[in-house]
């Protein structure tokens, strides 16, 4: 997804340099755009494989006890959980972080590598923002269920009611609030987002009704069309620029529940950043773990590579330094500080303390372990990655046991202290928030497409119009006819790409020239016709525009570069909605705190005048964010016209190749120059295939 | 290939949408008037074993509030009075003010066992909301601000939510709603606009803002 930029994967627009070190494509082997949405599509077309059903029913029964566990919970209340006095949170809030931590992962590869131009993440930005999702929904089950009356969960939002109650606007509870829900409703409209021009492909190539009638809506009708690209890869971008700041805000503000307060172990300056590298690191982990087995099952080794394994790996390397450096500090400014508690508290952590061993357990998975990561062959081992992150994984919920049980076990005063003992219904949930995180996993890779097919289908190097195509022989080899490096042989090993298709596959009937429609009008609705390739698509609309037609659209399976300009379009205005959400949610949200918190119902808190702003920041970026985002999608579904379920050209009998691997020409039939016959001449002259007019 | 969707979905879809949003919208306002207190409560008005008339007795007779309700300047409870305080007129062997009518005779059943009445109760609040009549009174807020006009009630309904939010408008901001203390039990009286802060400052009127005020 490359719209905004003129960037390509080689150095083609530099002067020639001889390149030393060749490339290695994203996807390895030979791959067109059919044989990616075949092999991604035919996932979940096929009747699942034999194992699906047994994980499904283990995953599912570990849900139903968490079920079981959340209605005793809600029926009886929340003492049937071990949280007592001093440890208050315990499990629920562990589980809590730990899952948002998890959620980091899928929007950092969605958003922030999108926005470094990290191409490598299309083959695995659906899957990990999925995760994410299903991240989020897991831990957000814990504050719905945690707050013991469960139906007044509703008293969390600021909403009119007749006690006159707002929440404290300068709570940093509330602020988790307004962060977690934003986050997951912009990661949801994101993720959305993505799977339009997927859906539309299963859509086409659904072959029963049922299934052309759920992705024929959930895809709202979207055929690719370039008056839809260009507001498509802006909305895109807009929804990356959102996400980035509410990634790295998200786990900060998850850690100001904690930093804010003045227990020792959680009053602390380091906690934002250490948190956000914690749930990258942790993140990146789970999307490993859930990663390598189905790349290995549904053998998709040829997309999401060894090679982007070994970049996962070096994240992890990465972001667990950052951690383990983070835990080193804590424990080096608790004696530095000179503060008698602080340091008592992390005496008690690492060394003589009742969960020491947590301690170290953390320390080891989280710092020690992923060392390994700077070995290659560490990086590069499936099965061994998958043993890592597990540790990781593990580790990284015992960090949130050890800052949030530790630290609550021994406060101020030693009469106070205590310990904490999780019962059965603790246990239950736990496991099953893990149950429905698999579920839902499971019905995803059953159901929709887990790689994003247009987006790699643009980094296929038969998508780039300036790929040096080398003899096969030659491929990923260096000037000396030798691989450069393991990887360049590796790669090598799949085969070499496809070419770009030089000729249309002819239909099984040809085409007639006037294609009716059912209930039609009898007027034409326009002439189509088929390209075999994005760059003789835009030369031909570029001819077209040349030779005066204005109503001349292109429908391509992913955007292709500088379409937009071809048929005569410019950037997309969508921004301003994005900008007009984004004014409005800040308003808003200017509005609402200082009504509820300086004039409607001013409380003194933390001794600061009713007026003081600087508390509701956070909530100030999560609506602007919130607002700016639903502006986004609306403004999206808008300029494009959706959905548009019904469209006299889909009658044309090639047509539906249009979101898999064709490339299709229109000139609308309302354009002042058209002529049914002259028309469709002039689009054979320019070499098109299959042409016809089409009945509106 | 064939279209998977008739021709008129796309506007069926859209109309859809609409009516979807305007039943939304109208079950947001409609929940909002209906399920507030300020429509379950306001307007009750259950039949009593005693058809007793406040307008009668608190409005044409000019009788005081706190004649039967004595307490109300004293206790939280503003008191229901017992049988004995309406045989002071009703009594047949004494001043026999309609000392025969059937209407009255559960009253003097009660009077005679020594069985109250079964009032049916209408200011009701939970327990967990903790209300003094007498700190009221006191501090010049009158019965009508809560109760409505009584002394024109033939039958009592709630007139007021009696809701969280609405102790909370007042005491907020209790000037309007104060009167001096020897017009409290004057239903017809009305305020003068202005007034209100200089009795605060008479009546040392303090109008908790805190949790604990009312929740104990």
């Amino acid at each position: 997804m490359s719209a905004t930029t003129h960037e390509t994967h080689d150095t083609a627009h530099g002067p020639a340099l001889p390149d030393p070190l060749p490339r290695i494509p994203l996807v390895w082997g030979p791959a067109d755009f059919d044989s990616v949405s075949q092999q991604v599509s035919e996932i979940t077309e096929q009747p699942q494989p034999g194992w699906w059903w047994p994980a499904f029913l283990i995953s599912a029964a570990l849900l139903c006890g968490g079920g079981i566990a959340a209605t005793y919970l809600i029926s009886t209340g929340v003492g049937v959980w071990g949280s007592n006095n001093p440890v208050n949170w315990a499990f629920d809030i562990t589980n809590f972080v730990f899952w948002i931590g998890i959620g980091h992962a899928g929007t950092l590869i969605s958003a922030i590598l999108f926005l470094f131009r990290q191409k490598w993440r299309t083959s695995i930005n659906r899957f990990a923002e999925a995760m994410t999702i299903f991240a989020v929904i897991c831990a957000g089950i814990y504050p719905g269920i945690h707050v013991g009356r469960f139906w007044y969960a509703w008293f969390m939002f600021p909403l009119p009611n007749a006690n006159h109650i707002f929440p404290n606007f300068r709570s940093a509870l509330l602020w988790d609030l307004f962060a977690v829900s934003t986050y997951f409703t912009i990661s949801l409209i994101f993720w959305y987002v993505g799977l339009i021009p997927d859906l539309a492909t299963l859509r086409d190539r659904a072959k029963s009704r049922l299934r052309q009638v759920i992705f024929g809506f959930l895809s709202l009708g979207w055929r690719g069309s370039t008056r839809h690209w260009r507001h498509y890869e802006v909305a895109y971008l807009m929804f990356a620029g959102l996400s980035t700041p509410l990634v790295l805000s998200v786990h900060s503000v998850v850690s100001f529940d904690f930093a804010t307060s003045l227990i020792p172990g959680w009053h602390t300056t380091i906690f934002p950043p250490y948190f956000v590298a914690g749930a990258i690191f942790g993140g990146f982990a789970m999307v490993l773990q859930c990663m390598i087995p189905a790349r290995a099952v549904f053998k998709l080794d040829n997309v999401v590579t060894i090679k982007h394994i070994d970049v996962m790996c070096k994240f992890i390397l990465a972001t667990g330094t950052i951690v383990g450096y983070a835990y080193i500090m804590e424990l080096f400014v608790a004696w530095f500080s000179g503060n008698p508690y602080e340091w008592q508290t992390f005496k008690n952590r690492a060394f003589d303390g009742d969960y020491t061993w947590a301690y170290w357990v953390m320390m080891t998975c989280n710092l020690i372990i992923p060392q390994v990561f700077w070995f290659k062959w560490c990086r590069q081992t499936p099965w061994f990655v998958l043993i890592v992150v597990t540790f990781v994984n593990v580790g990284m919920w015992y960090e949130r046991f050890v800052i949030i049980v530790q630290s609550l076990h021994h406060d101020f005063l030693p009469g106070s202290w205590g310990q904490f003992h999780p019962t059965w219904v603790d246990w239950l949930q736990m496991i099953g928030d893990f149950g429905l995180f698999f579920t839902l996993t499971l019905l995803f890779i059953r159901f929709l497409p887990m790689v994003a097919m247009a987006e790699v289908k643009g980094v296929l190097p038969m998508a780039n119009p300036h790929y040096n195509f080398k003899p096969d022989a030659e491929y990923l080899k260096g000037e000396n006819g030798e691989y450069p490096t393991a990887d360049h042989a590796l790669a090598a090993s799949y085969g070499p790409p496809t070419r770009p298709r030089t000729h249309v596959e002819a239909p099984p009937e040809p085409v007639p020239p006037f294609v009716p429609n059912a209930s039609g009008t009898g007027a034409p609705w326009g002439a189509v016709a088929e390209f075999a390739n994005g760059a003789e698509l835009l030369e031909a609309a570029k001819k077209t525009v040349a030779a005066g037609y204005v109503h001349v659209d292109a429908w391509t399976p992913y955007y292709v570069h500088g379409m937009k300009e071809a048929i005569g379009r410019t950037r997309s205005r969508l921004p301003l909605f994005t900008l007009a959400g984004g004014l409005t949610g800040l308003t808003l949200a200017v509005l609402m705190q200082f009504y509820f918190s300086a004039y409607y119902y001013p409380i003194i808190v933390g001794g600061k005048e009713y007026r003081s702003w600087e508390a509701f920041i956070p909530i100030f970026f999560e609506m602007t964010v919130l607002f700016a985002g639903i502006f986004t999608l609306v403004a999206l579904v808008g300029l494009c016209g959706l959905p548009k379920l019904f469209h006299p050209i889909d009658a044309h009998p090639t047509f539906a190749r249009g979101t898999q691997g064709g490339f299709f020409l229109s000139v609308e039939a309302k354009d002042a120059k058209f002529n049914p016959d002259a028309t469709r001449a002039f689009l054979e002259g320019l070499g098109g295939k299959n042409v016809a007019v089409v009945e509106a | 290939m064939p279209a998977i969707f008739s021709r008129s979905l796309d506007g069926h879809l859209r109309r859809a949408a609409v009516g979807l949003g305007v039943a939304v919208t109208l079950f947001v306002i409609g929940w909002y008037y209906y399920a507030l207190p300020s429509y379950t409560r306001v307007g009750y008005q259950p039949d009593q074993p005693v058809p007793f008339s406040h307008e009668l007795h608190a409005g044409k007779l000019g009788m005081d509030c706190a004649y039967c309700h004595q307490s109300v300047f004293e206790s939280p409870h503003a008191s229901v009075p017992a049988a004995q305080t309406c045989m002071n007129c009703h009594n047949p062997k004494m001043a026999n003010v309609k000392g025969n009518s059937p209407l009255l005779a559960p009253v003097r059943a009660s009077y005679d066992t020594g069985k109250p009445v079964e009032w049916k109760r209408i200011h009701k609040l939970p327990e967990y909301a903790y209300f003094n009549h007498a700190v009221h009174t006191n501090k010049g807020v009158s019965c009508v601000s809560c109760h409505g006009q009584i002394n024109e009630m033939k039958v009592v309904w709630h007139d007021q939510p009696l809701s969280m939010g609405w102790c909370l408008k007042c005491h907020n901001d209790p000037h309007e709603h104060l009167r001096p203390f020897d017009k409290v039990t004057d239903l017809t009286w009305k305020p003068k606009p202005g007034t209100g802060a200089e009795i605060a400052q008479q009546l040392a009127v303090k109008a908790p803002m805190s949790c604990q005020s009312c929740h104990r």
